[in-house]
């Protein structure tokens, strides 16, 4: 497959993490570090999915996801929340704000890639997530 | 012309007998006549004298007789039916007339036993009256000695010049007499002060002592009693009439008499009050005074109140102010703290979190292999950084949700969870755990279908925790969890066959930060969060968890919760 993630994420970190997982298992990965950038690589090279980590600077993950709607071009593309889960209601803001699935950090190495190949291969529908507790 | 009269009668008398109608007329006429006729052929025209000496008798502003004789001399001739012709005259002139015959009556005239001899006075005498001392209003005359050295003014020749001398000889005072030659000039002298007091009659002194400031003294003499006189021998029948009217009207407290001597002499002209009138005066002013001082009082007392309770509602109102001002500020304070407390946890939980994701998920990636392969004792190693991150992770959760419960920052997500599917679940993530010490997991439940309203996230860290905690201080035997429900309650109970726990030690087992053996911490490891995590999130979810025990038996942890009829069909 070919499928193209596109992961907006500040934390160098967690991207390289993210991102080896991923292209381990075959997924073409690019990469923002912050809101507005990600906007533009999504308008300029449609991906398959986006990844969105919440606590962004400046614009917060919840607009991001927000404005990506907001736009024709990108608007069905299935964003997944990645989200430290710090308070009650982070799950759902996200999903209100559009996303449609959400993934708590620390993410889990075992599983993560397979939880996105779920979500690409079942479009816009809604998960129950899976347990962070490892 | 009475004969002629009498013939035209006579005539008309004849000549009515002729004529019914016209003897009725000359009947009513005669009957007229006669009842007229006396009192036509009676009445009398009196001539009476009149002189200057008012009150008494005088003639007024417009020439008019006027004074206390006319008022009685005109009573007593409506009663007789007399016709008064008044002659204003001098005394002396009047009098000679009197005695001439062509004056019938003169009044004001006192009898003495002279006059008795040139006069006829009839016997009910008219007035009473003296001479008296009057004194300026301020001066206080008690008795003839206290004119010693007094400037007392007297008219010219007059009754009471002579008298007043006779007294002050006979009692051997020295006064200055003024003489005047008029009863005014006499009166105004005393009230500009040139004389200290006059001697005058009573009536004349009554009538003017309010114009000229005059006070009574006691000072009385010369008495006389008033008559009308007439010439002698020639009018005894006006006398009688006089004296009786005279005694009629002055019987009657209402008549003209009474009425005439309080219009032209008002009395109490004494400007010296009487003793109780002085007193009861006093009395009210001393009362007014004192209600209107007491009013004074009680007014300043009101109004000191009134202000002193304006001040004390100001005050109030400017506390009850600060205490809004402080309240809200405290509200905005709270307010304020909780968002802090929110923001702070959420940064906590997002710092602590996020280089833990670099741990466990490099860790991860390294012990699947897919850099490269790794040896056993690379494996090994790896493999306990994992547990070792694995746990600290649980400890940052919990840790983060105690503060968020403490903090009444924790939320739950109520939905209806079927208990069967939850249980399982659970069940089977701790079941390798189970294995691995060799225990035996049980799981029962009474009925097919239970649903209940929890937090499902939480309700299955409930579940675990205390699944854990059963499979942990294990050794042997088994851990079962068994759903039952008893009145609305629904039962989950897991128990184990484990070292159980000291009664002594139940009552901090929910405590946070409690161990029941500090000496074998080691051991068993945890913060001691876990339990009280989970009693306060059941608790949250409107249950409980009670626990049971018997060193080395087992434990039994229940847990509580609340069942709704809506949701559970069996």
């Amino acid at each position: 497959m070919d499928k193209l993630v596109l992961i907006i994420e500040d934390n160098k970190e967690n991207y390289y993490l993210m991102r080896y997982l991923l292209e381990h298992k075959g997924l073409r990965v690019i990469g923002a570090d912050n809101g507005w950038m990600g906007i533009e690589m999504a308008i300029y090279n449609n991906p398959d999915i986006i990844l969105l980590d919440i606590q962004l600077p400046g614009m917060d993950g919840y607009s991001v996801a927000r404005r990506i709607r907001a736009k024709d071009e990108i608007q069905d593309i299935p964003i997944v929340a990645v989200t430290s889960y710090a308070m009650v209601g982070d799950k759902e803001h996200a999903l209100a704000a559009g996303a449609n699935g959400y993934i708590e950090k620390p993410i889990n190495p075992d599983s993560f890639a397979d939880q996105i190949l779920e979500y690409l291969n079942i479009d816009e529908t809604r998960r129950d997530d899976e347990d962070p507790m490892c | 012309m009475l004969a002629r009269f009498s013939l035209c009668l006579r005539a008309a008398i004849l000549r009515s007998v002729r004529n019914t109608a016209a003897f009725r007329f000359l009947l009513f006429c005669m009957i007229f006549l006669l009842l007229i006729l006396p009192l036509a052929a009676t009445e009398r025209v009196v001539n009476v004298g009149l002189y200057e000496n008012p009150p008494k008798i005088f003639s007024d502003e417009n020439g008019e007789p006027a004074g206390i004789f006319v008022d009685i001399m005109d009573a007593i001739a409506s009663e007789q039916g007399w016709k008064l012709n008044w002659h204003s005259g001098s005394w002396e002139e009047n009098l000679r007339l009197v005695r001439e015959g062509r004056l019938d009556l003169m009044p004001d005239v006192a009898v003495t036993e002279e006059r008795k001899l040139i006069y006829d006075f009839h016997e009910n005498p008219v007035l009473l009256s003296w001479s008296q001392i009057f004194s300026h209003r301020d001066r206080d005359i008690r008795t003839f000695s206290d004119l010693e050295g007094m400037r007392i003014a007297v008219l010219t020749g007059s009754v009471q010049q002579r008298i007043l001398e006779e007294i002050v000889s006979t009692m051997g005072i020295t006064v200055n007499l003024i003489l005047l030659d008029s009863f005014d000039e006499a009166l105004h002298s005393v009230s500009d002060r040139e004389a200290d007091a006059v001697a005058t009659s009573v009536f004349y002194g009554r009538m003017k002592a309010r114009e000229f400031r005059l006070k009574e003294s006691p000072l009385v003499f010369q008495p006389s009693t008033l008559f009308f006189v007439s010439q002698k021998g020639s009018n005894a029948d006006l006398l009688d009439a006089i004296d009786k009217s005279l005694s009629k009207i002055k019987k009657d407290p209402n008549s003209i008499y009474f009425q005439s001597l309080r219009h032209w002499t008002p009395e109490a002209q004494s400007w010296g009050m009487p003793s109780w009138l002085k007193l009861s005066i006093l009395l009210m002013g001393v009362a007014m005074g004192i209600s209107v001082l007491a009013g004074l009082i009680l007014k300043r007392q009101v109004r000191l109140r009134t202000k002193a309770l304006k001040k004390a509602n100001l005050e109030m109102e400017k506390r009850i102010e600060e205490r809004t001002e402080e309240l809200g500020f405290a509200l905005r304070q709270a307010q304020v703290a909780d968002m802090l407390k929110s923001a702070f946890l959420s940064t906590m939980s997002h710092e602590l979190r996020t280089p833990l994701n670099s741990i466990i998920g490099f860790t991860g990636i390294l012990l699947q292999g897919l850099p490269g392969e790794i040896n056993d004792e690379q494996k090994k190693m790896l493999g306990i950084v994992q547990t070792s991150s694995r746990h600290l992770l649980s400890l940052i959760n919990d840790v983060l949700d105690i503060s968020k419960i403490e903090a009444g920052q924790l939320e739950l997500h109520l939905s209806d969870v079927n208990l069967r599917k939850i249980t399982e679940k659970t069940i089977g993530l701790v079941s390798l755990q189970a294995e691995d010490k060799g225990l035996k997991l049980d799981l029962h439940i009474d009925r097919d279908t239970y649903y209940i309203r929890v937090d499902q996230r939480r309700f299955e860290q409930v579940l675990l925790n205390l699944l854990s905690n059963a499979i942990k201080f294990t050794d042997q035997g088994s851990v079962s969890m068994i759903c039952t429900s008893k009145d609305d309650n629904l039962w989950i109970t897991i128990s184990d066959t484990g070292i159980g726990i000291p009664k002594d030690k139940f009552d901090n087992l929910f405590i946070p930060f409690q161990q029941i053996d500090m000496g074998l911490t080691r051991r068993f490891e945890g913060t001691g969060l876990g339990l009280s995590i989970s009693q306060k999130l059941i608790r949250l979810m409107g249950g409980d968890i009670t626990v049971e025990s018997e060193i080395n038996k087992g434990s039994s942890f229940h847990i509580i919760l609340p069942l709704h009829q809506e949701n559970n069909d069996g």
